[in-house]
């Protein structure tokens, strides 16, 4: 692979309907019109760990009081978010603060690719939103027990929290359950 | 009626690890796990519908007092659910009712294919807990507007009506027409990514399910004996 290859993760995608019930872009249509309609504080974008969120009672008791909005997508990787931010979904609105999480859904990648995916996706929000913070989740472990997933979304971690550390609008901040209480 | 060989949707297989966590063999090597220790009265066994089922309060409230097990798995298909049931998942097990809530994930296969899968894990289950009656839920439509996907749903509904009552023990719950406005759209409150059900979503279903699985339980012939003493 030469170093002109485009990475993948970092390369604007929309997610095709194989399905056949057009339901993502259904959801991308969606956040398109709230960000038309609502004037959140914080905005919350990624997969499904971000998407579930919303469906839960912490979500009402946490996060709605912040004036927040939810533009999770299961299944989502880093260059579906890149699309969806790119197309509609950061116009019109200024949050303060855009929560990201994404990542764990970027199949036969790299840890290196998928942090430039992530990284790609602070410099749209930047580029949108001059204003914003980005505070970028770490990708949580998955798996019963030690896997190779793991591993690469520890690397993903540990790459991003290096890249951010130069950069005024961003920073990291890992959620691990296991972290938070050691 | 399909159910044989020849149909792709009746043939038993376990979920490939392609992304790299085993995922899915760690659920299921619990399920059977559990059922080493649980005595359930109402089996749950299904794809996403059913599994995320038991992570709203609804589960707490409605389903957990009748003893139940929930055997839900994300992106299973008829041919999963009926691998996991041969393999383990009904070692050691006697409930009275089994929920089966599955198909809207066979995408490589016809609505005919489908409801023939789902027969044969009626049949699978009549045949291992032959006292016990199998609701079938009804696959729900999906998708934001009318798409193929709501007709293929529908169409496995209406070959699942005429088939299972010749099962004796199996019935069908269609709760469908609850999820639909009269324009034909889906709404976020009920479906949150227009395919699985939000909290509200779950207490719209939870209703007639619990009610039937209630009449079910009441009539049971021990508890009707033991109540008469």
């Amino acid at each position: 692979m030469s170093a002109e290859d485009p990475n993948p993760a970092a390369t604007p995608t929309p997610c095709e309907d194989t399905q056949g019930d057009g339901r993502w872009i259904s959801l991308h249509n969606r956040f398109v019109s709230d960000s038309k309609d609502k004037e959140p504080d914080v905005l919350f974008v990624g997969d499904s760990l971000i998407q579930l969120m919303h469906q839960f009672g912490i979500w009402r008791q946490l996060f709605s009081p912040l004036h927040a909005l939810n533009f999770g997508v299961g299944g989502d990787a880093t260059q579906h978010v890149l699309w969806r931010l790119s197309n509609g979904e950061l116009d019109n609105i200024s949050p303060k603060v855009v929560v990201l999480w994404v990542g764990t859904n970027n199949h036969g990648q790299t840890a290196e690719q998928i942090c430039e995916g992530i990284m790609a996706i602070i410099q749209v929000i930047k580029n949108k939103l001059p204003n914003a913070r980005t505070l970028v989740l770490g990708i949580l472990p998955r798996g019963k027990s030690p896997n190779a997933l793991r591993e690469r979304n520890a690397k993903v971690n540990k790459l991003v929290q290096e890249a951010v550390l130069s950069l005024p609008h961003a920073s990291f901040l890992n959620v691990d359950p296991d972290h938070c209480y050691s | 009626m399909s159910g044989d060989d020849m149909n792709p949707a009746a043939v038993a297989q376990p979920v490939k690890d392609l992304q790299g966590d085993d995922r899915w063999m760690s659920q299921h090597t619990r399920f059977v796990q559990e059922c080493k220790d649980a005595e359930p009265d109402v089996l749950f066994i299904g794809d996403s519908m059913i599994q995320l089922m038991q992570h709203y309060d609804v589960w707490r409230e409605v389903f957990s007092p009748l003893h139940a097990l929930n055997f839900g798995i994300g992106g299973d298909t008829t041919c999963n659910v009926l691998w996991r049931l041969q393999n383990g998942e009904l070692q050691n097990i006697r409930p009275k009712v089994v929920v089966l809530w599955v198909g809207t994930n066979n995408h490589h296969h016809t609505a005919e294919e489908v409801a023939g899968g789902i027969l044969s894990i009626a049949q699978l289950l009549t045949s291992r807990l032959p006292k016990a009656k199998i609701v079938v839920l009804g696959l729900l439509p999906r998708g934001e507007r009318p798409n193929p996907l709501r007709q293929k749903n529908a169409a496995v509904n209406d070959f699942l009506r005429s088939w299972l009552p010749r099962l004796g023990q199996a019935l069908l719950l269609d709760l469908s027409a609850e999820f639909v406005h009269s324009d034909g759209t889906i709404g976020p409150q009920v479906m949150f990514d227009f395919l699985h059900l939000t909290a509200a979503g779950y207490r719209t279903m939870a209703k007639p399910l619990s009610d039937l699985l209630l009449h079910i339980l009441e009539e049971t012939p021990e508890e009707k004996r033991a109540s008469a003493v």
